[in-house]
């Protein structure tokens, strides 16, 4: 090392003082102590490198990197300065940056255990298994004396697909222990499963399940040894083990499906065989039997039993649910309305009871009243007889029942809730109150169903529940303060950033995405925008969670849980959050792109005036609010002398620069396609099967111009669902697309689009005469029509050869079918609005009609 | 409504749960400490009813309880705790919060041989007061005051697993028998509560550690040790 890097012995120990310093926190006397050695040795490139690293805790991390790059031009051959690179990178989540310089402080210092550990970290984070693999066995034989360096390794193998060698590793080191560990031994108990699970991944059922045994003794997690003892039995058709292992497994949970399901195989039964439906029958009766406060075994015969059988087991369940009062009796059944003989019986059945005293209930099970057995709380209104219970419950139910998309009817179901509602529950209970608020809801009338919640929620103000849904059906109405206020009733009071800044902290992914979608929907894209970023960003920080576990769990040994919870990561973003507010965002982006002036604050294309005139008001607005934060943000600055708001570990929480989303806007639009690719890649990688994420992803894709791309896009729903009418809209476009090309595509490519697309699946034809006749094939289907107008669109932008016209015509056509539902309705709005710029005229003609079939459906009203 | 352990895939909506339900909040992370330090004792009730939309359908939990082992206890003995549990309003009184209880607990006593579990609950909670001292059986202990944000008081409450001792040598006894014999309702009455509630017995030494939020994730994971540079002193 360079002479002037090596400090006099004084400085030495100040230097140790900055690390020790750093270690704990105590990043005031660090910095101090890193400046009295850098007065005299200002190039010592440690000492810079070390200060980095404080700055960079402090929040200050362009400083940090400033310096930490000074140091290394001072002491390139410094591990301390490469390391603390790294971790400078690895803080700004650059992993693949922080990786080399890791690997470079690595090679400077081979033996170093802390930077291998770091590079260790790294790799497995960024699931270079491979590397880590190699880590690991460095890892392992400098230290082969701790269990964790072998378990480690295990994983690290497993991870990368060598089961065999994880075993081996696994059962090397069990070999090596020279005593047997103590009973309480966690580490042990775990690693003894972990190696089981190793095993069974293998497909090794039968060594499984004499491991599994073998260790069962010791093991800690019982439930968990039964369970896989019990798979293994069943993979074996060892059935009358099986039996005996799941029915033991029930006695502990009787409402865990897996169980049951399992039992079932390992009886031979088979609910698809109606000669089997007998045994099925007694099998779960005898569960049924076991308890009087035990639901799935009651439950699940609904799920098999058909005709007569199936509306005596319906009979009897709806009776002894609705007895007791069980709000949720609905949202348990619901499932069973896709067969719609269930859904007619069901319907049968709880009409019948409205005529029924409740005394005359006969055939249902002794049941608790809707009490506690002891009947010691006096909570419960005591003034709710059993024949008020019986005709609440059975008013509620129908009110549902013709609320749910299946069954709708929504006058029924208003006049069951209204009677609900005058039977007056009680005081505080909102049940009833709620449930009218979402029929109104779907009835289109949002503003109705917004003071509805609200009514309901003031019922009990002390109920986050009923709290939640007041702000989100606020939000429905675009009532974005009021729901905040909403919001804020259980909000930590000391939140940065007021009850938002809560929500944002806390993760609250509903809300922020509701939020988003109010203000796309009021045209306010720079907000939607900040929005949807902030649910990006909370996946973003969901995936770094897993970081710190990497070491944590191999101390705490629970590796299975680690294992899962990899696994889990692996596959965090096809989570339907992620997915939602992609497909929001990715809109937005095609929008900006096809509409650049919007990111400057102008109108939308073809808007109506009022749109227009109601765009500018929500600019202007938002400019109001920006002006007041602005000033606020400056009022408070100028009163706090500290300039931002520290945590503990002296984390500078940064303030919001820009809180309408405005820069966001202007950012966005000069590169929208490229921002959209950051949600269409992880969405087509983990959500591939998902019919709007590939629709989205073509959206992006025929707009980049790549056509191969988008056509994979295509295709992937042509092969699961071929008549969705997207596939038609979708399709001409990318064929309108291929003809317009200035440049003629390479030949490869012109090649697999004809074998794959054009001969597969395009009929003769020009693009217009196939539109045409699609219509006429569909023309009493919304979505159907939507598309062929679309096409039409692409064909004559310029609305040239009458198709405005005719597509007014067409639109106006659906809204008379029986098969078009509200959101379609709006969607053909949307359509006229936006897409064709259709006049006045076509627009009231459109709305008037919509008017008559959704009479309370706040987007028909206003005109 | 199934019941089962909890997994790190869950999180996402036992988070969305509980945020529904109480004012406790919490971030994914310390969900995460929970299910990876004691991947055993937290359960969910799922909605397995809910007809699918997409094909990537997270399970709608509508009940959660979120549990762990006391790291270390003042009084030195084991025993678990319960972070937090709820159940969406349209899912109450189905039972499922008990048997989430009663999974956690079994759970506690036989994995880490909890002797007792520990909660705290509002003064004004009515509901979850009776789920516990009533049907689950806990002791009310002290009272703290504004242990809450918000400056409600807080019960704590407790009580002893034993039962799950008797329940386990019957469990065994029963080895031997033949399966599928009747359970009368051990299920669901098991363990309901006797009559004399007294004060806990052993007045545990509190500690003042606020549920939740009050707690930086730092401190719930242990430090990352990852963060310290390598120091070969500096003038090799
Ligand atoms: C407390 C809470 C978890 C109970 O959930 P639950 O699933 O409805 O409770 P269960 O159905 O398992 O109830 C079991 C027993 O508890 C008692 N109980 C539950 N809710 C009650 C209520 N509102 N009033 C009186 N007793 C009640 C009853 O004895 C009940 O048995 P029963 O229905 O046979 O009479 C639920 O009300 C909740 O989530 N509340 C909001 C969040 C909360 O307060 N959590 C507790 C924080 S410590």
């Amino acid at each position: 090392m360079a002479a002037n890097q090596v400090l006099p012995s004084k400085e030495q120990t100040l230097f140790r003082h900055v690390v020790q310093n750093y270690e704990s926190k105590q990043y005031k006397k660090g910095l101090k102590a890193a400046e009295q050695i850098l007065r005299k040795h200002p190039n010592h490139g440690d000492t810079q490198a070390m200060k980095a690293l404080i700055l960079s805790s402090q929040g200050k991390s362009e400083e940090a990197f400033e310096l930490c790059k000074l140091a290394l031009k001072n002491a390139m051959k410094s591990q301390v300065c490469w390391h603390v690179y790294g971790l400078l990178y690895r803080g700004q989540r650059n992993y693949e940056e922080a990786l080399k310089a890791y690997r470079f402080a690595l090679r400077l210092d081979p033996d170093s255990s802390q930077i291998q550990r770091d590079l260790a970290m790294l790799q497995v984070q960024m699931r270079d298994y491979e590397g880590y693999v190699q880590s690991r066995r460095t890892m392992l034989q400098a230290r082969p004396q701790h269990r964790q360096n072998w378990t480690a390794l295990a994983i690290a193998l497993q991870m990368s697909g060598d089961l065999a060698g994880a075993e081996d590793v696994l059962q090397k080191y069990e070999e090596s222990m020279r005593q047997t560990p103590n009973r309480n031994d966690m580490e042990h108990a775990e690693a003894v499963l972990y190696k089981n699970t190793i095993i069974a991944e293998r497909g090794e059922m039968e060594r499984a399940l004499e491991h599994v045994d073998s260790v069962a003794k010791m093991a800690l997690d019982k439930t968990a040894v039964m369970e896989m003892r019990a798979q293994y039995l069943l993979a074996l058709d060892r059935n009358d083990g099986a039996v005996e292992a799941y029915t033991k497994l029930l006695r502990r949970n009787p409402e865990h499906r897996e169980y049951y399901e399992g039992l079932e195989k390992a009886m031979g039964l088979d609910r698809s065989k109606t000669e089997d439906h007998q045994k099925l029958g007694e099998m779960y009766h005898g569960w049924a039997e076991q308890s009087d406060r035990v639901d799935a075994p009651r439950r699940l015969p609904l799920d098999f039993k058909t005709g007569d059988a199936f509306r005596q087991h319906a009979d009897k369940y709806l009776r002894r649910m609705l007895k007791k009062g069980v709000p949720s009796t609905f949202a348990n059944l619901k499932q069973l309305y896709s067969d719609p003989e269930k859904k007619e019986t069901i319907r049968e059945l709880v009409e019948g009871y409205l005529s029924e005293q409740p005394q005359a209930n006969g055939g249902a099970e002794r049941s608790e009243p809707n009490g506690s057995a002891d009947g010691s709380h006096a909570t419960k209104s005591k003034a709710q007889d059993s024949a008020t219970t019986w005709e609440l419950s059975v008013n509620y139910f129908l009110a549902q029942h013709y609320d749910y998309h299946l069954s709708r009817d929504l006058s029924k179901a208003r006049k069951y809730i209204d009677r609900a509602i005058e039977l007056k529950p009680s005081e505080t209970d909102y049940t009833y109150h709620m449930t009218r608020a979402r029929v109104l809801k779907h009835a289109g009338n949002v503003t109705e169903a917004s003071k509805a919640m609200n009514e309901a929620m003031e019922m009990d103000l002390k109920d986050r529940y009923i709290n939640t849904k007041c702000a989100k059906y606020q939000l429905r109405n675009n009532q974005h303060d009021d729901a905040v206020a909403t919001m804020g009733l259980f909000t930590r009071k000391e939140a940065v950033g007021g009850p938002l800044g809560d929500l944002l902290d806390m993760q609250c992914v509903w809300y922020i995405t509701e939020d988003g979608e109010a203000y796309l929907r009021q045209g306010n894209l720079g907000l939607a925008l900040k929005r949807f970023k902030a649910v990006f960003d909370v996946f973003v920080t969901w995936e770094d969670d897993q970081f710190d576990f990497h070491s944590f769990s191999l101390r705490k040994g629970m590796v299975r849980a680690y294992v899962d919870m990899l696994r889990w990561e692996d596959r965090l973003r096809e989570h339907p959050f992620f997915t939602r507010a992609a497909l929001s965002a990715i809109g937005v982006y095609c929008l900006l792109f096809d509409q650049p002036q919007l990111a400057k604050g102008g109108a939308a294309n073809g808007e109506g005036a009022e749109g227009a005139a109601e765009r500018k008001k929500a600019a202007k607005k938002a400019k109001r609010e920006a002006e007041k934060a602005e000033a606020e943000r400056k009022a408070a600055a100028a009163k706090k002398a500290t300039p931002a708001k520290k945590d503990e570990d002296g984390e500078v929480k940064k303030e919001d620069a820009d809180p309408q989303g405005v820069e966001l806007l202007k950012t966005a639009g000069e590169k929208p396609l490229e921002e959209a690719m950051k949600w269409v890649e992880p969405l087509l990688e983990m959500s591939p099967r998902s019919v709007e994420g590939q629709f989205a992803g073509f959206e992006v894709y025929i707009r980049r111009k790549k056509y191969l791309p988008a056509l994979k896009c295509l295709l992937a729903v042509y092969s699961t669902d071929p008549e969705h009418p997207k596939c038609h809209e979708q399709g001409c476009r990318l064929r309108l697309a291929l003809e317009k090309l200035d440049e003629s595509l390479p030949e490869k490519v012109k090649q697999i689009i004809e074998s794959e697309f054009l001969q597969k699946f395009i009929p003769k034809g020009s693009v217009e005469e196939n539109n045409e006749e699609y219509l006429a094939k569909h023309k009493d289907s919304a979505l159907h029509v939507h598309g062929v107008v679309r096409v039409r669109q692409a064909l004559h932008p310029d609305g040239s050869g009458g198709v405005k016209e005719k597509s007014a015509q067409d639109l106006q056509q659906t809204l008379g079918s029986e098969g078009t539902n509200l959101t379609q309705a709006e969607e053909g709005l949307r359509l006229l609005n936006e897409g064709l710029g259709a006049d006045g005229k076509a627009r009231e003609a459109y709305v008037a009609k919509a008017r008559e079939r959704w009479p309370e459906a706040a987007v028909f009203r206003v005109s | 409504m199934d019941i089962r352990v909890l997994r790190p895939s869950d999180i996402p909506h036992v988070q969305q749960t509980n945020i529904t339900n109480l004012p406790e909040n919490y971030f994914c992370k310390y969900y995460l400490y929970h299910a990876l330090s004691w991947p055993q004792l937290s359960y969910v009730a799922v909605d397995v009813s809910r007809p699918k939309k997409t094909p990537y359908d997270a399970p709608k939990i509508v009940g959660y309880v979120l549990a762990k082992m006391e790291e270390d206890p003042a009084d030195g003995v084991q025993h678990g705790h319960i972070t937090s549990l709820s159940v969406m309003r349209t899912h109450r009184r189905l039972g499922l919060a008990e048997k989430l209880m009663r999974q956690s607990q079994r759970a506690m006593f036989e994995t880490y041989g909890a002797v007792y579990v520990s909660l705290h609950v509002r003064v004004s909670n009515i509901a979850a007061l009776a789920l516990y001292r009533d049907t689950l059986g806990f002791k009310v202990g002290d009272t703290e005051a504004k242990y809450y944000a918000d400056g409600e008081d807080a019960f704590s409450m407790r009580m002893d697993l034993d039962y799950l001792r008797n329940e386990a040598l019957d469990e065994e006894s029963e080895e031997e028998d033949t399966v599928g014999k009747d359970e009368g309702g051990e299920v669901g009455s098991a363990g309901k509560a006797g009559d004399g509630v007294d004060g806990p017995k052993k007045k545990e030494k509190k500690r003042k550690v606020r549920v939740g939020r009050q707690l930086g994730v730092g401190e719930l994971v242990e430090r990352n040790e990852s963060s310290k540079p390598t120091l070969t002193n500096g003038t090799a």
